[in-house]
């Protein structure tokens, strides 16, 4: 557990139709915070250490009769993204098979985490994902693959839940701006938030990370 | 460490290059989607750049019980896959049958070119798959445990479910015979054909090996032809120990025949090959390995009856594979399960 390392975030009472639009005009008025990224540390000997490119996201938070959105913007000079075919598990038919373009590429990505039970007082769950006391709920966007709720409750314990949820990206001039709809983010809810960069070879526990702040 | 551990001993002397194994284990397991690079079994060219290019020169494996750092092979290192211009050749004519782009890598892209020894060229046929490794530095590195061996047999597989495709365990093998699928986003393997040997059978590769070449089978089975070569007549190394992963493929050294115009001299003596580059691949034990192979030899030649010479040509299966029925082994149900 860790206590609230407190930076708020002012959030406008917002009615827009489609605040998953991050072009939307409710986005241009909603408050801004710069939240300062952090690497991991090295945790896997297999991979070198990685330099700190990505040192902060730009985030914004509405909520809505329609829901809780959140809106994440950070500069990234590498698109890492692939379009990908379908693909089955077991070939059958006459077509030719789909190939596997890139053995070595990984993709952008981002997640917001807060905690899957509200918590008490100003105390947040751990950072890695959790504790078996305090289970975070993540919802995790991939630009390849799109988005998955997750749930943890500690380092190596996250796991998917099989559901998505609705979420909206651009990448313009160096720079991705991805919405996501969180249902549990109310007010004063805390939430951290991963970046994930491709060409870094970021995925899983090798990312970027931020401390947990509060909605209000 | 798992209670029984399958295993697979290929006598290099034996190999002729034909692919054979290959396409049997294409043909059987990765012909699917997101697969058309992968080949779990594979036969390259030593010496040679292997497949992926330079796998063993990339990194992965312990060192001081630590997993080393390691490259990430791409695509183009796995070598191009592409399609020949049937259509045009069945139906136009006048062309020649022709890859559809232009080839610069391939599986196996220097064939048979091997290398220059006092103005010889000289190579042989490696053929290669999982290890199926006792410490296997793939199951150490994936932080979602999607890796396990079995306890029942010893094979190394990839739970599908739970792998997310970080492909840390590509960067560990040493052997890079792990793949991934980038359309499903899992990391793929061979999976020593595990459907079959529960029956009783033994892998696609070996049951259409046209060189008789491998032998299958349980180590800790006293009565199999793999415990013999291995640790009875001691003539079967795995590739690259000094990578700590201990590999349960096991092969007999090429050792014959001696360079021309010298027979009857020892492949120690006057090697056809830079024995340096045995050492580089199978350690400083092929030495002692070769010396005993050529006493045998010498033995057979003399009019006596060499045990490891008889097995090694492998005549009938039931003298290449010993392989019980699934039941019969000791069951642990679930016990790789997290």
């Amino acid at each position: 557990m860790r206590s609230v390392i407190g930076l708020l975030i002012c959030c406008a009472p917002a009615w827009a139709q489609n605040l998953l639009d991050p072009t939307s005009a409710e986005w241009r008025s909603a408050a801004t915070m710069i939240l300062a990224l952090h690497r991991t540390p090295p945790l896997y000997s297999t991979d070198a250490p990685a330099s700190n490119e990505v040192q902060s996201v730009q985030a914004q938070v509405l909520h809505s009769a329609a829901g809780n959105f959140v809106r994440l913007e950070w500069a990234d000079k590498t698109h890492d993204t692939a379009d990908l075919p379908k693909a089955e598990r077991s070939w059958q038919g006459d077509h030719l098979v789909a190939q596997s373009a890139a053995t070595d590429r990984f993709s952008d990505a981002c997640a917001v985490m807060i905690p899957a039970r509200p918590t008490a007082g100003d105390l947040n769950p751990s950072l890695q994902m959790g504790d078996p006391e305090h289970p975070v709920q993540i919802f995790f966007w991939d630009s390849t693959r799109g988005a998955a709720v997750m749930e943890a409750s500690g380092r190596e314990t996250t796991k998917r839940t099989g559901q998505s949820f609705p979420a909206q990206s651009r990448y313009v001039a160096g720079k991705w701006v991805v919405t996501l709809q969180v249902p549990g983010l109310k007010a004063g809810t805390p939430f951290a938030v991963a970046i994930w960069n491709g060409s870094q070879q970021d995925r899983d526990g090798r990312k970027y990370f931020s401390i947990w702040y509060r909605a209000q | 460490m798992s209670q029984h551990q399958i295993s697979m001993v290929l006598d290099l002397n034996k190999c002729l290059g034909c692919q054979t194994c290959t396409m049997a284990c294409k043909k059987l397991w990765t012909d699917g989607d997101g697969m058309d690079y992968m080949y779990w079994n594979n036969v390259e060219t030593r010496p040679g750049q292997g497949y992926p290019r330079n796998w063993d020169k990339i990194g992965g494996g312990f060192e001081d019980g630590k997993l080393r750092p390691s490259e990430l092979p791409s695509k183009e290192d796995y070598g191009q896959t592409f399609e020949y211009n049937y259509a045009e050749r069945l139906f136009q004519g006048g062309l020649q049958a022709m890859p559809q782009e232009e080839t610069r890598n391939t599986p196996n892209w220097d064939e048979d070119v091997g290398a220059l020894m006092l103005g010889e060229n000289y190579y042989f046929y490696l053929p290669r798959l999982c290890n199926h490794c006792t410490n296997p530095a793939c199951l150490e590195a994936c932080p979602r445990k999607a890796i396990y061996k079995r306890e029942e047999d010893g094979i190394v597989l990839v739970d599908q479910e739970r792998c997310e495709g970080y492909r840390y365990c590509m960067k560990a093998c040493p052997y890079k015979k792990i793949y991934f699928n980038e359309l499903l986003g899992k990391a793929q393997k061979c999976i020593f054909c595990y459907p079959r040997i529960e029956k009783g059978e033994v892998n696609a590769c070996a049951r259409q090996c046209p060189g008789r070449l491998r032998f299958v089978g349980f180590l800790d089975d006293p009565s199999s032809a793999v415990h013999k070569l291995v640790h009875v007549h001691k003539v079967a190394l795995g590739l690259f120990p000094e990578k700590g992963t201990e590999p349960n493929v096991f092969y007999v050294p090429p050792f014959n025949p001696p360079r021309s115009g010298n027979y009857g001299k020892s492949v120690l003596d006057d090697p056809r090959m830079p024995m340096d580059y045995l050492k580089y691949l199978f350690g400083d034990e092929v030495v002692d390995v070769i010396r005993r192979l050529e006493a045998e030899l010498r033995h057979a030649q003399n009019g006596g009856t060499s045990d490891v010479l008889q097995l090694l040509i492998g005549r009938d299966e039931h003298v290449r594979y010993q392989i019980p029925r699934h039941e019969t082994l000791v069951q642990i149900q679930g016990a790789h399960k997290v």
